[in-house]
């Protein structure tokens, strides 16, 4: 496991963090701090259940939390003027299904991020383009993606996570569906695109493997983080 | 990629879907165009048939049948004295069914009044005298009568022989069978009656004096009523009703189409529940996501009113030959009527999309994470 940056500029700051459902009787996430630095790879661990995707909910504005501060570069996320511009523009979400629009083609894919930005039309098919480039891709651009393999439908979900260039990538057991060949390249692939790129990624999996290459780790256990393999700094002037 | 191409690819997710929603929306369509562009045709017609014969006003007894009330032929009488007023003409017109066609104007004229005059003769000659039992069939008529000069006829329980051939110079005209007066009263046991008098002005009469003769008119002649000849038919209660049925009729029709456009847009937005959270979760707005569900109801409104248009210009087409209402249909299938269709499709696109993009808009973005 690598050291953390710990002297990078926070991305995230949470104080206190809480999420319940059902009128409290689900309690999610149960009073979560952390800090999260630029350029930072963490890899969130837990069971099912503990609270790791809810957490990466509240990172990418998916969700509210019921009570606690949740902070984006010092700024209250609970404040943002537009999450979905924030969501657009910051975030770069890769999930464990892909969940790729089965009518559009792996590059129609890639360029639906895009609508939300000033960028021509052409523009974004270049861009996408050049991102299934990236990615291997590039003879498979026009297929749907039902007539792609799991590794190559996870292929396009990454290029359209960085399809706006964002700063942060939130990855939801991205290799969960993938057999153990597939996982690995495209875990290598997650990797170098993160650090070509300085971008922080939260990654959330089972698999102690993975979180291995992570410069830390927070482990989680019923709504809460009961270890940090390199804690963060304390966190002072937070409200 | 443009925000069209996304809405073209939802509609084509389901294409079979799609498409049965296409001819719910566009039967209704048609069913407008087709019996709004008839009874605007009818009306039309029939406005032209009147301006064929020179007539400016009619003094009729419009109630809820399709044909007028008969009165007394002697009111004529009263009507001709009145100032502004160059000629009369008698008519006794009746809907019935002649031999093959089961709706035929049969139109009686007072022999030798102004209503003959516009008639050209094709073939054989006019009647010869008032009495005379003889028939002369507009070009349409004959037609579908299959009828040439000499053939018998047989009208009500009588057989008169048809004389001649005309032009009417409008389909009411040419769809008629055209007798002199005294012979229908004869045949139809209406001795002394008309149901119509066409009234000509003297040359320079304004619309205003036109309306103020209609008001001395129905003053004197309370049995009947006076109108300029081009409102006569649209004050015809009859008529009223066929048009009012004609709307409800369409507007019943539009309204299933309705509810085919919302039960497909809903059921769109409930199979791509998650698919449209995931787009919330890659930074698309809920306003876009609202735009997307409306623009794809408003294109299936667009293109049912297209395909209805079609449909209806094809089903006025086919209504057109058949033999029991063949010669008596001039529909108004107009431009305006087409995109008056059209735009009534597109709104009630729009508004069958309301409710499933407002369902659309309360969906959250984070149920992307739960699939």
């Amino acid at each position: 496991m690598k050291p953390a940056p710990l002297n990078a500029a926070p991305v995230f700051e949470a104080v206190g963090l809480k999420k319940e459902f059902d009128d409290g009787q689900v309690r999610a996430l149960r009073g979560v701090d952390f800090r999260i630095a630029d350029g930072e790879f963490i890899a969130v661990i837990g069971p099912s259940g503990c609270g790791k995707s809810t957490l990466l909910q509240m990172l990418g504005a998916l969700d509210h939390p019921s009570a606690g501060t949740l902070r984006y570069r010092g700024k209250s996320m609970a404040e943002l003027p537009d999450p979905a511009a924030y969501r657009a523009r910051e975030i770069g979400f890769i999930f464990q299904a892909f969940h790729l629009l089965p009518t559009f083609t792996a590059i129609e894919n890639v360029q639906m991020p895009m609508f939300e930005t000033e960028r021509p039309v052409h523009g974004r098919k270049d861009r996408a383009l050049e991102l299934l480039k990236a990615v291997g891709l590039e003879h498979r651009v026009n297929h749907f993606p039902a007539k792609l393999s799991g590794g190559e439908r996870q292929r396009v979900a990454i290029a359209r996570s960085l399809a706006n260039a964002p700063s942060v990538l939130l990855a939801d057991e991205p290799t969960g569906n993938l057999d153990s060949e597939n996982a690995r390249l495209i875990l290598d692939l997650i990797v170098r695109v993160q650090r070509e790129q300085n971008m922080t990624l939260v990654l959330v999996t089972h698999d102690m493997a993975i979180a291995a290459r992570a410069s830390r780790a927070l482990q989680m256990k019923d709504g809460q983080i009961v270890s940090a393999s390199e804690p963060a700094p304390p966190i002072s002037g937070v409200t | 990629m443009t925000f069209s191409t996304v809405i073209v690819r939802g509609l084509m997710r389901r294409p079979v879907r799609t498409g049965l929603t296409l001819v719910g929306i566009s039967i209704g369509i048609a069913a407008v165009v087709a019996l709004v562009g008839i009874s605007r045709g009818f009306q039309k017609s029939w406005e032209k048939g009147l301006k064929a014969r020179g007539t400016d006003l009619v003094v009729s007894n419009m109630g809820s049948a399709l044909t007028p009330k008969p009165f007394a032929e002697s009111v004529r009488d009263q009507v001709a004295k009145l100032p502004h007023v160059a000629a009369t003409c008698t008519l006794l017109v009746e809907l019935t069914s002649i031999e093959s066609s089961q709706m035929m104007i049969l139109s009686s004229r007072e022999w030798g009044g102004f209503a003959w005059e516009n008639l050209k003769l094709v073939s054989g000659r006019m009647p010869r005298d008032a009495k005379e039992p003889a028939v002369v069939l507009g070009q349409t008529a004959a037609d579908v009568l299959k009828k040439k000069v000499g053939d018998p006829i047989q009208i009500e329980t009588s057989e008169l022989t048809v004389v001649g051939i005309v032009n009417g110079g409008a389909l009411v005209e040419d769809g008629s069978a055209i007798m002199s007066l005294p012979v229908l009263q004869e045949l139809a046991g209406e001795q002394g009656k008309v149901n119509a008098i066409d009234v000509r002005c003297t040359p320079g009469t304004s619309e205003e004096q036109m309306h103020k003769l209609c008001e001395q008119m129905n003053a004197l002649v309370p049995e009947a009523r006076a109108m300029i000849a081009s409102e006569n038919l649209s004050n015809s209660q009859g008529y009223r009703i066929v048009k009012a049925m004609s709307w409800g009729t369409s507007l019943l029709a539009v309204l299933v189409g309705v509810l085919g456009v919302m039960n497909t847009m809903l059921m769109t937005v409930f199979e791509r529940t998650h698919e449209i959270c995931v787009l919330l979760a890659l930074g698309w707005k809920r306003g876009r996501i609202v735009r997307m569900v409306l623009c794809e109801s408003a294109l299936l409104g667009f293109l049912g009113g297209v395909a209805g248009v079609a449909i209806g210009i094809a089903g006025v087409k086919v209504l057109q030959n058949t033999p029991a209402i063949r010669g008596l249909l001039e529909p108004d299938l107009s431009l305006g009527l087409f995109l008056v269709s059209v735009v009534i499709a597109v709104v009630v696109g729009v508004v069958s999309g309301l409710y499933p993009a407002w369902r659309s808009s309360r969906l959250t973005p984070s149920a992307a994470l739960q699939g």
